[in-house]
């Protein structure tokens, strides 16, 4: 069951969730600035996320909002996990986007000391079409989350990745690890794959990357609206995870 | 389309360099092993705000990029 707060929490005063203005005080601090729609939605997010417990399992959580650098680094979540840019990155009230080859964001985040083997996920939110990029990842195949050729690829703890036939399209992509043996492919609010692979170890040393490891051939990226990091969800949870997600981005208008 | 191109001394003065508290240089190179450097329309005032502002100097030309990796990729 999806919850949806009838208390929005938040009101021209500025009042809202400690969470979202703790958010708000971080992107104010890196020299960003958020609109107030923009705000209201995150505040929604923060809200909707923690009725629906969604909140704890998250480890980073870029909501990718405020049309610049220093406010789409921020993690929703927490202090930790900031991240930068490489060069060439676009940043509009519609999401980010690098226009150039090999660009990605360094989320800071390591799977090795930061995620579970048997309870991980990484998922994003993007509104154009992707291009084989690869969405998150840290370099090694027991860590990433990637469409490409007509398929969804996607891998936690274990470097036998899983994939699935896919219409690569503009969606809401999760790889799932929901146990020590379980892992899940979804897109929107459907698991496309559950596939049995037995995690054991994260072997990267490196941070994972948003548009990681993108090809100096791939330049036409996608555009992100969303991105997060944490521990594995349940299937109710990773069906609500993408209904919330969705409806922030189109309350922010740029719904895939 | 259309990038700076460096020398390698070059590549290697901006490499990972922070233009901006969260941006930084990423070059790489194209099909014939020339440096390259993109840049968005954004990048470009907080690179001339920068002590790198001459990398907006830089001759341009147009990128071909190498063949694809074979996938998935390993790095």
């Amino acid at each position: 069951m999806f919850n949806i707060p009838s208390f929005m929490g938040f009101d021209k005063a500025g009042f809202g969730d400690p969470d979202a203005l703790a958010f708000f005080a971080r992107v104010t601090a890196a020299g960003g600035s958020l609109t107030t729609t923009e705000k209201a939605a995150v505040n929604t997010l923060v809200i909707t996320l923690k009725a629906n417990s969604l909140w704890t399992p998250m480890k980073a959580i870029y909501p990718m909002v405020g049309a610049s650098a220093a406010a789409c680094a921020q993690n929703l979540k927490s202090s930790s996990f900031t991240g930068t840019f490489s060069s060439g990155w676009t940043f509009a009230s519609t999401g980010v986007e690098s226009t150039a080859a090999n660009g990605y964001m360094d989320t800071q985040l390591r799977a090795s000391t930061s995620l579970s083997t048997s309870s991980a996920q990484l998922s994003v939110y993007i509104n154009t079409a992707p291009n084989g990029n690869q969405f998150l990842a840290h370099g090694t195949l027991d860590g990433f989350l990637q469409t490409n050729g007509g398929a969804i690829y996607g891998s936690l703890a274990t470097s036998s990745f899983s994939f699935v036939s896919n219409t690569d399209n503009a969606a809401f992509y999760m790889v799932n690890r929901q146990g020590a043996s379980t892992l899940k492919l979804i897109k929107n609010s459907s698991v496309q794959l559950t596939a049995t692979t037995t995690g054991t170890a994260y072997t990267s040393t490196q941070n994972i990357l948003l548009n990681a490891y993108t090809t100096t051939t791939f330049i036409n990226n996608c555009r992100y609206a969303f991105a997060s990091i944490g521990d594995g969800l349940t299937d109710t949870q990773s069906g609500n995870l993408y209904t919330a997600v969705h409806a922030f981005n189109t309350t922010l208008s740029r719904q895939n | 389309m259309i990038g700076y191109t460096l020398t390698p001394e070059q590549k290697d003065l901006i490499q990972g360099q922070y233009y901006a508290p969260y941006q930084f240089f990423n070059c790489f190179k194209d099909i014939n092993d020339i440096w390259f450097l993109f840049l968005s329309d954004q990048d470009k005032p907080e690179v001339e705000a920068s002590e790198y502002a001459w990398v907006l100097d830089l001759p341009e030309a147009e990128y071909i990029p190498p063949p694809a990796p074979p996938f998935p990729p390993v790095i």
